[in-house]
């Protein structure tokens, strides 16, 4: 998933609506997330390339609304309600995702195993 | 060249001078008639000679160390003896001038008793910055230090310890009594230190070359050559500025040492445990000896006054209980000595240590009078009463004779006088350790540091593991704690409160280097105890994680048994994927988690330790692999060995992770997706990489 700078980036994606939940105050999605163009790309340890600087799922709450929603750890976030989430700091990241105006987030996500199914049923699919 | 010829003038100069003071001060001495002064002075000038001499001759950076440490311990000595010698013989002069009777006050010259004070345990705690003390590479700045004690007339230096930025305290082991202290004392603690470069003992460079070397090296080197080089350095006046003109110190080149901090103790500091103390602190940044001092000392300040340890007085008597019959007096053989009046049947009884057939209580509440001479017999009454809870219990005493009473009244206000000087000493009897002449031990290379103190032994043999290591240490220590001098880190492996069961097994993730990461030693292990741990069965916050070599890492489980090594329920693997790597020395753990910190350990399939191969093992504990059933904000351990008040990363703060799924219960041998989980987690450490919860 690395991308090449002046390419549009393409990747095989998949669609996940998470309901947030209501937690007092709150309202919770039931996820981590972690990286951002402002941190350190060589500590993530779901990214491929070391030098991917999107938002990755770290952590799943079982039995959270992403659990729930089809979200798994590991998978790197492109969207988040229409937003770009592949150049974008860590902080602005969980904005995006914590509005308290908006009880749906609908995010794109892709992992590898979407990549994989796609090479598999297209046979000679060429991979980004 | 002619600054030669100068500086051998004025050393000549200064030798005469000084063969006159010695005359001046032998005239003094003799007037005096006190020949014990004299005799101390000449001895202290012989050591003085020969500390020179050897500095002059001896070659090699230590031996010059410990021979200018001499030379200032002797110097300080003379210059305290002839103060010494001009008070006393100031004091004859005055005595001679005939007193005027307005001068006569009342002749109350009661002196309190004298007693020992002992000062041991000193530790004075350093604060590296932050920079300083990670830095790796580039020579290590060191300097030599020793503590110089007077008190009265007395002197004595503790033993040199070379501080570099791996110490986090500077400890000096020497118990130091001092026999003759009044209760006013004041004990003077200095702390000497000297820079130790070996590049810059350059005494003879000429001082053109050396202006140009010193210009041209960069600012902090060349600081320091010009910082040694300066003649300053072995002027005369350079000598703490006491009085340089009666004793100048002869010019001999080698180190020299300076006045780093200093400090006064007196009775108010006088404490059976330890106590930290202010340290004045002389010098700046800009010196060649400084050493950034937190500005404390922690020291353990003793005192045993006479009256407490000596008998006061001791005579036959006979005593009888107030409210029992007036004619039952018994004849005892009475000792007044610290807080009591012991009465025994026999004088032989005191020495056989058999128990006193009465004891009276004697202290601040108590309360004696003499009471009208008894019609019924000679001599006087002594009534001593004492308030036992609500009750108020006498004593009755009575001599043989006037003379007797009268001495037994001085001794028992003599015994009053003497408890209010001393105060705090006289509540109980402090305990001091004599120091007892034993050979030196062999100086490490380093020394100090009390992460040193966790040295794990090179072994052949991996099957001694760490674990073991650590109770061989335990059982060292226990003997040391009953002095109650148990290392600060020992409190980090106290028992954890007994709740957990269960204890899964972590297993070493091991490098890739196609080691299977289960062989696991079963151990028993001691996990460090958070103060706020999180009861969990089953599962404690925190791991610690033991590396016998650098390449792998292994984490404890926690273990909550009291002072025993339970076997089976708690494992450790030790796993090293190269046994012959172990290494003895152990790194200052701050260095290590710098290095951790910046780098982290994961990142790829790879599961680096970001300590390079070539370092040494150490106990560190990392959160390799850790778990809580908890939250993300569960608790985190502090695992500090040292409890020194160093930079701010000396708190290895365990990353908080956030379970998967509760693991709850053993089990032995977690399958390969456990095993990648876990790998995980610990990469996930938000210490390296930052993860926010939506």
């Amino acid at each position: 998933m690395s991308f090449v700078p002046g390419q549009p980036v393409t990747a095989v994606v998949q669609r996940i609506e998470i309901q947030k939940l209501r937690q007092g105050e709150n309202l919770i999605l039931g996820f981590s997330i972690g990286g951002g163009i402002d941190q350190d790309p060589g500590q993530n340890p779901f990214s491929e390339d070391k030098s991917d600087k999107g938002i990755y799922v770290t952590r799943i709450t079982p039995g959270g609304p992403a659990e729930v929603a089809g979200l798994r750890i590991g998978d790197k976030i492109m969207q988040v309600n229409g937003w770009d989430m592949t150049m974008v700091t860590h902080d602005q990241a969980r904005k995006k995702l914590t509005k308290k105006r908006e009880d749906v987030v609908r995010l794109l996500i892709t992992r590898k195993s979407l990549e994989e199914a796609v090479k598999h049923s297209k046979g000679s699919h060429p991979r980004q | 060249m002619p600054t030669d010829n100068k500086y051998a003038d004025m050393e000549e100069k200064l030798w005469i001078l000084e063969d006159l003071n010695m005359m001046y001060i032998r005239q003094i001495a003799l007037s005096l008639q006190d020949s014990d002064i004299q005799k101390k002075i000449d001895h202290e000038i012989r050591m003085r000679d020969g500390a020179c001499k050897l500095l002059a001759a001896c070659s090699q950076r230590d031996q010059a160390l410990e021979a200018a440490k001499s030379l200032q311990t002797c110097s300080t000595r003379i210059m305290a003896y002839m103060s010494e010698l001009q008070r006393m013989k100031e004091a004859q002069v005055m005595q001679n001038v005939p007193r005027r009777s307005s001068d006569a006050g009342p002749m109350d010259d009661r002196l309190p008793c004298k007693g020992k004070v002992a000062i041991s345990d000193l530790r004075i705690p350093l604060m590296w910055k932050d920079t300083e003390y990670f830095k790796n590479k580039g020579e290590l700045h060191r300097c030599a230090v020793f503590c110089l004690l007077q008190l009265g007339g007395e002197i004595f230096d503790t033993d040199m310890v070379i501080v570099d930025r791996t110490l986090t305290d500077i400890c000096f082991d020497n118990t130091i009594v001092f026999s003759e202290a009044s209760p006013g004392f004041e004990l003077r603690v200095e702390l000497y230190s000297c820079c130790s470069e070996d590049d810059y003992s350059a005494g003879s460079t000429p001082r053109k070359l050396a202006s140009k070397l010193s210009s041209s090296l960069g600012r902090s080197a060349g600081k320091k050559l010009r910082a040694a080089m300066e003649p300053g350095a072995c002027s005369p006046v350079s000598n703490g500025g006491a009085a340089p003109l009666l004793l100048p110190v002869p010019s001999v080149p080698g180190p020299k040492y300076h006045l780093l901090a200093h400090t006064t103790l007196s009775l108010s500091h006088v404490q059976d445990s330890f106590r930290t103390h202010d340290l004045t602190i002389s010098g700046n940044e800009e010196c060649s000896y400084w050493l950034p001092l937190y500005g404390s000392m922690c020291c353990r300040l003793a005192a045993q006054p006479h009256c407490m340890t000596r008998q006061m007085m001791a005579g036959w008597l006979k005593v009888k209980q107030c409210g029992g019959d007036p004619k039952t007096w018994t004849k005892v053989y009475a000792v007044l000595k610290a807080t009591s009046l012991s009465c025994y049947q026999r004088q032989e009884d005191v020495d056989a240590n058999v128990e006193p057939a009465l004891t009276i209580g004697i202290n601040k509440e108590t309360r004696i009078r003499a009471s009208e001479k008894d019609p019924h017999g000679k001599g006087q009454n002594i009534s001593i009463s004492n308030r036992y809870g609500g009750e108020e219990v006498t004593h009755t005493l009575n001599t043989e004779s006037r003379e007797d009473t009268h001495s037994w009244m001085e001794a028992f206000w003599q015994h009053f006088y003497d408890m209010s000087q001393w105060k705090q000493c006289c509540d109980d009897l402090m305990k001091i350790e004599l120091p007892s002449p034993r050979k030196p031990a062999p100086v490490t290379p380093k020394q100090g540091s009390l992460y040193h103190e966790m040295v794990i032994e090179s072994s052949d043999d991996l099957s001694s593991t760490v674990s073991d290591i650590l109770a061989r240490r335990m059982q060292e220590l226990e003997l040391r704690s009953q002095l109650g001098t148990s290392p600060t880190w020992m409190s980090v492996f106290e028992e954890n409160s007994p709740k957990s069961t269960g204890f899964p097994v972590r297993p070493c993730t091991s490098r890739l280097s196609g080691h299977s990461p289960h062989s696991p030693h079963r151990l028993p292990s001691r996990s460090p105890v958070s103060p706020h741990r999180c009861p969990q069965p089953g599962l404690l916050s925190s791991d610690a994680s033991l590396t016998s070599d650098s390449d792998s890492h292994c984490s404890t489980s926690p273990c909550s048994h009291r002072h025993d090594w339970p076997e089976p329920s708690s494992s450790f693997s030790l796993l090293s994927s190269s046994p012959s790597r172990l290494r003895p020395r152990t790194l200052s753990l701050d260095a290590k988690l710098s290095t951790l910190r910046g780098r982290g350990y994961g990142g790829g399939g790879a599961f680096q330790c970001s300590c390079q191969p070539p370092s040494s093992s150490l106990l560190a504990p990392h959160p390799a692999s850790s778990r809580s059933p908890l939250s993300q904000r569960s608790t985190q351990t502090t695992l500090s060995c040292s409890s020194s008040t160093s930079s701010s990363s000396s708190s290895n703060s365990e990353g908080s992770h956030s379970p998967e799924s509760s693991e709850g219960g053993p089990f032995s041998r977690p399958s390969p997706a456990r095993r990648s989980l876990r790998n995980l987690r610990a990469r996930l450490d938000p210490r390296n990489w930052l993860q926010s919860h939506v």
